[in-house]
């Protein structure tokens, strides 16, 4: 009964995401504000192009977005035992927004060139994290890291200060601060077929391994007794998760608090155990993204960057959620 | 004796230019017994409970389970075989009791299976057979340490081990508690299990155990039975302080003397 009620669920969830999708293709400023009228498609050529060549597009790109960066904080956040880490703490965001600077700066504002330049630095960061937590000579695997992580992307945002610094305040400047404000305004399919098998990769894998992830989510040594290989898991969950929240930072630009703060509501409504709360955090993520983006692009006449609705709508959320009642504290021991 | 896991000459140290933690330890672990690992606090007990775990590897010596070494097993053979009730865990998120002791049957999935039926019903049996069945949907951040311990040994009944490690089970708590999971084990021995649990308080050990190990600084002081090995003078001598062993309607109970 219990689990048939709780298919039930994810099946509404999973509705819920589609109708979402289906509905926000027709949401938008064209031909006029908040709403294209279906039936426009079938007269209207360029309602026809917009909504084929560039909405269809961002949707499912905004739906990858919100999957990956929900699975990716799910995962990490068990795997790390701590419930404030997100996708971007090892250096991953900021490398990627350096990266992006570098390339609007000294190379070329190519999308593709842009997006290869923050890929590369996302992981660049990622790896210098994972190096210099090797190097680091007191605290736990986890303290090591996230001190690492810490410190790494403190560096690479000096290295964005700098180069905002030094951008040309009239062509350059605009450029990159939109895109270090993070947003889907410009994705094409090249962009989302770019990023798909990243994505797919990270989503897959997070998804297989989710019982594995609840595992690692305890001591060392009661995890080892289960069986579980510590170091080749967590490698494997890492490198997939955070590769993916590289490649999809590349073209979004930063977008903050998507995967803090949907693994935190997945799993009050779906428990700790990831078996149903990181499929859960997929999917409200998924479509918590959808309609931020809808709002980004319809709200005002101009574009709002997404990563400023998101860290919005995501810091209310939370403060919801650490005063409302029924929300219990971890009691620390 | 029937030996079902067994130490050879164990040296370790917890880095290469440390001093040795244990030093030259053999140790044979009787089949299907109660063996208690008695120390004072820092002498090396939680480690040899790793070193035979397979978490921490020696330094020197070999490892046996069942005649052969550790390394001869996958991770996935030596889990089906040895379960763990740590010492102390820290459970960072709200998973319900049931959802936790369910992870003890991790060992006998595959590597993206899930648990079925067969392992739903094996947890409620595990938290039929420690008495905690009505805790089965609370959060395990919300229950008491005695309650606590007792979620960690139906985690440990759902792996179907035939070797328990237990890392001082009954610390902190009240007696009631203590009595209930120092039981427990003796019915999972007379059920053919073997445990070996470390524990600081010799009057624990001597309810539950049918051999006994006594450590002392990296090394083992004395192993044998109850009268070899709970004496006054080696118990005055590991713990530092002066011990009575006193025999009370046929129970043996040490006391501190008094200064």
């Amino acid at each position: 009964m219990k689990k048939k009620s709780l298919s039930r669920t994810f099946l509404f969830l999973g509705l819920g995401v589609m109708v979402i999708l289906l509905v926000s293709v027709f949401i938008g400023r064209y031909p006029e504000p908040y709403w294209l009228p279906p039936r426009l498609l079938y007269h209207d050529q360029l309602a026809r192009q917009l909504v084929l060549n560039l909405r269809l597009p961002r949707l499912l790109t905004a739906l990858l977005l919100g999957m990956t960066l929900s699975a990716a904080g799910s995962v990490l956040q068990m795997v790390f035992r701590n419930p404030l880490v997100e996708p971007g703490f090892l250096g991953v965001s900021q490398g990627a927004a350096f990266g992006a600077a570098v390339s609007i700066l000294w190379l070329t504002s190519h999308p593709l060139v842009i997006e290869l330049s923050a890929t590369f630095f996302g992981l660049l960061a990622l790896l210098i994290s994972y190096l210099l937590s090797t190097r680091i000579r007191y605290g736990g695997w986890v303290l090591r890291l996230i001190l690492s992580g810490v410190a790494v992307s403190a560096l690479f945002s000096a290295g964005i200060g700098v180069l905002k610094y030094i951008a040309d305040p009239l062509t350059e400047l605009p450029e990159l601060i939109f895109w270090l404000l993070g947003g889907l305004y410009s994705v094409t399919w090249r962009d989302f077929l770019f990023v798909l098998p990243f994505a797919l990769a990270g989503i897959t894998t997070a998804y297989v391994m989710r019982w594995r992830v609840n595992l690692l989510s305890l001591n060392d040594d009661t995890a080892f007794s289960l069986g579980a290989s510590l170091t080749r898991e967590r490698i494997i969950l890492l490198v997939a998760t955070i590769s993916a929240a590289a490649a999809l930072t590349a073209i979004s630009g930063v977008i903050g608090w998507v995967g803090l703060i949907v693994p935190h509501i997945s799993r009050r409504l779906f428990g700790a155990s990831a078996e149903k709360s990181l499929p859960a955090a997929m999917l409200i993520g998924g479509g918590f993204t959808v309609i931020a983006d809808d709002l980004a692009r319809t709200l005002l006449p101009g574009e709002i960057p997404l990563g400023i609705l998101t860290s919005a709508i995501g810091a209310g959320l939370f403060i919801y959620l650490m005063i409302s009642i029924g929300v219990k504290v971890r009691r620390h021991e | 004796m029937n030996k079902i896991l067994s130490l050879e000459n164990i040296h370790f140290r917890y880095h290469p230019d440390a001093p040795d933690v244990l030093t030259g330890i053999s140790l044979d672990i009787p089949a299907g017994k109660i063996t208690a690992i008695l120390g004072p606090n820092g002498t090396g007990k939680t480690t040899l409970l790793h070193i035979l775990l397979g978490l921490l590897k020696p330094f020197q010596g070999i490892v046996k389970v069942s005649g052969k070494s550790h390394r001869e097993y996958s991770r996935r053979d030596l889990s089906q075989m040895i379960g763990l009730v740590p010492q102390f865990e820290s459970i960072p998120f709200n998973f319900s009791v049931f959802e936790y002791v369910l992870l003890g049957r991790s060992p006998y999935l595959k590597p993206f299976q899930l648990p079925g039926e067969g392992d739903v019903r094996i947890t409620e049996d595990a938290l039929e057979a420690a008495g905690i069945q009505h805790l089965a949907e609370k959060p395990v951040t919300e229950i008491s340490g005695g309650e606590r311990q007792l979620v960690h040994i139906s985690r440990v009944l759902t792996q179907q081990t035939q070797i328990l490690l237990l890392d001082e089970p009954t610390a902190h708590l009240d007696l009631e508690n203590q009595n209930r999971i120092l039981k427990l084990l003796k019915q999972m021995s007379s059920r053919g299990k073997t445990a070996v649990l470390t524990t600081h308080d010799p009057n624990a050990a001597i309810f539950a155990a049918d051999y006994f190990v006594l450590m002392d600084r990296g090394n083992i002081a004395a192993q044998g039975n109850l009268s070899q090995v709970i004496t006054a003078e080696n118990l005055s001598t590991i713990y530092r302080t002066p011990i009575r062993v006193e025999q009370t309607n046929g129970y043996t109970m040490v006391v501190m003397d008094r200064i």
